[in-house]
């Protein structure tokens, strides 16, 4: 039942160099990350940032400008069935043959793939109640998107693309597709990767983050990392001494007066950073640390910081 | 084992599970050479990455807080006297350190708040 992916490359995506130009318009401008085998990575990015872009390029859909993109080891460009078969992806905007009912199409996609899994997909289609006889073409938005994942996971991929597959559905039925992509990767190493605004469903499963920010990278880090780099501050000064502003390359942003300052900061080490903080202002710092959707206009900034020095 | 995941207090998941594995240590909730759930049983118990799991579980062998038996069993380690008692200090002083801040910024004397402390002890104790 369990067969691991015969070959698990040990990075299924990496990305160098990468330009996609549309006419005049930049897409995407030198972008090169890496993502290792295994992780669940949340692909970020405000609208237009190039995340669509990115995942096309990554399974061939579009070819790049100029750099490269290597797919399960292979350039996206040259994909073939030997790739194919181990390549999931959910589009934002999926494309059936709509005349069909869901279990035809289903059966149809199945036809394609060596190592379908009926199994799984009679387990899926149940969870994530969707009719099998009903017409596709009377599906709602949400029944939609989740044909579309079912399309994308019943062949048992080692990589699956995913853009924003869970805008249309349900709260228990996001939490019920979310379990589905960690079994998939229990069960076969999969590596997933997901654009989504839903950065509270998101921040749930994934533990990596690739952000993007007007086609430029803004960061390709382990989630770990961020959210022990990143953290909010309030400074306690009994003696009214905290200055107006803080230069310190670490603070992102700040507000308060001269007792009482919040501010958000980014720092290798915030703990050891914080108490350095303490004996110099002379003021009690306490630390929160920030959540995905807090965190997220921070790793923004990153970039704009990195553009003016 | 019962632990709770909060997934957006920014706390990372496997800081998270190790703070609640060594305070179910040291108050005796997980008695030494209790097993473990495997990585994957508990990745699918609280809807986590695998290797959340085992990243955590990873740093409490190397803490000394579980250890592996014949193979892969992960169990709870018999501790010593002195780290146990240490163990049970530490998330106190972690509270603490929280409420003298807080002392401090509204000006309780020390005296007023090690006594509002007794107090609580005793109230929360009977």
């Amino acid at each position: 039942m369990k067969t691991p992916s015969p070959f698990v490359s040990s990075e299924p995506l990496v990305v160098e160099n990468l330009s996609k130009l549309f006419g005049k318009r930049t897409a995407l401008r030198d972008v090169s990350f890496k993502i290792p085998a295994g992780r669940v990575v949340g692909l970020l990015g405000r609208n237009g940032a190039g995340k669509t872009t990115l995942l096309d390029l990554a399974c061939g859909l579009l070819l790049p400008t100029a750099g490269e993109i290597r797919t399960l080891g292979c350039a996206a460009r040259e994909l073939e069935s030997a790739q194919l078969n181990r390549l999931g992806v959910v589009r934002q905007e999926p494309r059936f043959l709509d005349w069909m009912t869901v279990r035809q199409q289903l059966e149809f996609t199945a036809s394609f793939y060596p190592h379908w899994d009926h199994a799984l997909e009679k387990r899926l289609t149940e969870m994530l109640e969707l009719d099998g006889a009903r017409r596709i073409v009377q599906l709602s938005q949400g029944d939609q998107q989740k044909l579309s994942i079912l399309l994308g996971v019943c062949h048992r991929p080692s990589l699956l693309l995913m853009d924003e597959p869970m805008s249309a559905l349900d709260p228990i039925i996001r939490a019920r597709m979310l379990d589905v992509l960690l079994e998939r990767l229990r069960d076969d190493g999969c590596t997933v990767v997901v654009s989504s605004h839903l950065l509270a469903d998101v921040e749930k499963i994934i533990d990596w983050v690739v952000c993007l920010d007007a086609g430029e990278l803004a960061v390709s880090a382990s989630f770990d990392e961020l959210q022990e780099s990143y953290a909010e501050w309030t400074l306690h000064s009994a003696t009214g001494t905290l200055p107006e502003t803080f230069s310190e390359t670490c603070v992102l942003s700040h507000e308060g007066t001269t007792k009482l300052a919040r501010m958000r900061v980014c720092a290798a080490d915030t703990a050891s950073e914080a108490e350095r903080f303490a004996s110099m202002y002379r003021a009690e710092v306490k630390s929160r640390a920030l959540s995905l959707d807090e965190m997220f206009p921070l790793l923004l900034k990153r970039r704009e910081r990195r553009a003016k020095s | 084992m019962l632990l709770v995941i909060d997934h957006h207090n920014g706390v990372p998941a496997y800081r998270q599970i190790m703070e609640q594995v060594k305070f179910q240590v040291a108050s005796g909730v997980l008695a030494p050479g209790t097993e473990l759930p495997s990585t994957r049983a508990l990745s699918a118990e609280l809807s986590l990455n695998p290797m959340t799991i085992s990243k955590a579980y990873g740093l409490l062998e190397r803490e000394g807080v579980l250890e592996r038996r014949r193979g892969q069993t992960l169990t709870v380690r018999e501790q010593h006297a002195d780290d146990l008692h240490e163990q049970k200090l530490e998330p106190l002083r972690r509270h603490l350190a929280t409420a003298a801040t807080m002392a401090r910024q509204l000006g309780v004397s020390p005296t007023q708040a090690i006594k509002l402390f007794r107090e609580t002890l005793d109230s929360t104790s009977k």
